[in-house]
């Protein structure tokens, strides 16, 4: 299943998630609605890392 | 395509094994960095013994490291940062959710989290859940108070995040929960085995509904061993014509462990997300080989705001040699936790577990599955009643069923019991957890 997966691409993505919703945070400070909801995908994000991005990382320090 | 997977994540719970051990290690250390560099508990602890997160290189390495007990836990908290105590490793502002755990070996302790814990709780709940044949069209109905205890909250969010309905039971009574499930004829459940029996008897002698009618499928049994007690475990999948499968886990761990559709006679740990490690209860010594059992020393690679490390859960586990014909690649425990290190005694100079009584006295028809079991001393004499409760029974019946008790609980404990027959109902019930074993001797 798992070579069916371009992992690589989906953690790009995910990277890019992160980059975005990290710069929207970063505007939030008078904000509270955009700071509350970007503080939550990031947690939402961060679960993306741990289920995709720690294998892509792993797979890169082995080669 | 995630409709039709069988997995939650196809690519983690199918690695090599060796692959997992490889992200065990990573993910070890950089949960161990995270834990020296931002709570004070946790730097002392380790600073004490010399080590420091460079030094962290192996398997062998992560065994030197200090446990930690519950009772440090408790030793802690009260303090400042008000009320977690310094292993707290984030600001109070961002701790948006507080529980605690359920005080059945002493007093609660707090567990904060943050909505990334959160996140990753009902991520724990939503791979066990799916590996467990829930899917977005199951409405889940869940029977739990929602108070301070973890319980099935995390069960909740998990259920929500694979998509399906979820209906929270929360302050209804039994018989009310009972007429909901026939009203939005819910597929799933969640809750304690004691708890899914107690319903099922509810349904069955005060409201002659027959739990089996209704359009359960499946239900999730948590917070103590009875879904892989083999007994217990038939006697709720019959009396709720449904899949029963156990799911292990703890407040201040997470959701470790979980049985899959195939009912493998055991439980998987979820290696991605954990490092459980199996010790011998004397000496400490790390037990690799299946079928020896031991306690587990658990770490949770993903928990924040108060991390996880080397905790000693007490839970009595053994590696099973078999892999799972599921295709998951991470271990399975052999029975799942068979018992807690601060459960099992010595009875008459036998080491005893009560669960094992509870095998017992399910597996034998014509018996209810309330019983109560105590150890007292009497003149030095140390003496083990059990009562349980006869359903329907003529003295003659009763006779045969107390010589089949007696000589199958010689056969699976060694030891003699007292045995007392009650009438049905004459027992206590428990609405959650029960606690049925008293050891009088102390």
């Amino acid at each position: 299943m798992s070579q069916k997966i371009n992992l690589s691409e989906i953690d790009k993505e995910i990277k890019q998630l992160k980059r975005t919703s990290e710069l929207l945070k970063e505007k939030a400070k008078l904000f509270p609605s955009l700071e509350k909801n970007t503080s939550r995908i990031l947690a939402s994000i961060k679960m993306l890392e741990i289920n995709i991005s720690d294998i892509v990382e792993l797979d890169n320090e082995q080669r | 395509m995630s409709s039709e997977s069988s997995y939650w994540n196809p690519v983690l719970e199918t690695l090599p094994f060796v692959t997992i051990r490889a992200l065990q290690l990573k993910k070890f250390k950089r949960i161990f960095s995270w834990a020296y560099d931002h709570s004070k508990f946790h730097r002392a602890l380790y600073d004490e013994v010399g080590i420091k997160p460079e030094d962290i290189q192996s398997f062998a390495h992560i065994r030197q490291i200090p446990t930690v007990e519950k009772s440090m836990m408790r030793d802690i908290q009260g303090k400042d940062p008000f009320p977690y105590g310094d292993a707290l490793c984030v600001s109070l502002n961002e701790v948006t959710a507080y529980r605690q755990t359920s005080g059945t070996t002493g007093q609660p302790v707090y567990q904060p989290d943050t909505w990334q814990d959160w996140e990753w709780w009902a991520e724990c709940w939503a791979q066990l859940l799916w590996a467990q044949g829930y899917r977005p069209k199951d409405r889940v109905f869940i029977p739990f108070g929602y108070n301070v205890f973890v319980a099935f909250w995390a069960g909740h969010y998990g259920a929500e995040k694979i998509g399906c309905e979820v209906v929270p039971g929360g302050v209804l009574d039994t018989r009310a929960r009972i007429l909901k499930i026939q009203e939005l004829n819910a597929t799933a459940m969640m809750g304690t085995p004691t708890y899914m029996l107690g319903m099922a008897d509810t349904a069955i002698n005060e409201m002659n509904i027959n739990p089996a009618d209704l359009t359960i499928e499946k239900i999730t049994c948590a917070g103590e061993p009875g879904a892989s007690i083999p007994s217990t475990k038939k006697r709720i999948e019959e009396a709720w014509g449904a899949k029963v499968y156990d799911h292990a886990g703890a407040t201040e761990i997470g959701a470790w462990s979980f049985e899959c559709t195939e009912q493998p006679g055991g439980m998987h740990v979820n290696d991605a997300f954990f490092l459980a490690e199996i010790v011998d209860v004397e000496t400490g010594e790390i037990i690799e080989e299946p079928g020896v059992r031991g306690k587990m020393i658990i770490t949770a690679f993903d928990r924040h705001a108060q991390p996880c490390i080397r905790f000693d859960s007490k839970d009595i586990i053994e590696w099973d040699a078999e892999p799972c014909l599921c295709g998951r690649t991470s271990r399975l425990i052999k029975g799942g936790v068979v018992g807690r290190t601060d459960d099992i005694t010595k009875v008459k100079g036998v080491l005893f577990a009560p669960s094992s009584v509870e095998d017992v006295v399910r597996g034998i028809e014509g018996l209810g599955n309330d019983y109560e079991l105590k150890v007292e001393k009497i003149n030095d004499r140390e003496k083990i009643t059990l009562q349980v409760e006869y359903l329907h029974n003529s003295s003659e019946e009763i006779d045969k069923i107390k010589s089949k008790l007696s000589d199958q609980l010689r056969l699976k404990t060694n030891l003699n019991y007292e045995i007392e027959f009650c009438r049905y109902g004459e027992l206590p019930r428990y609405p959650v957890k029960a606690k049925r074993f008293k050891d009088l001797r102390k």
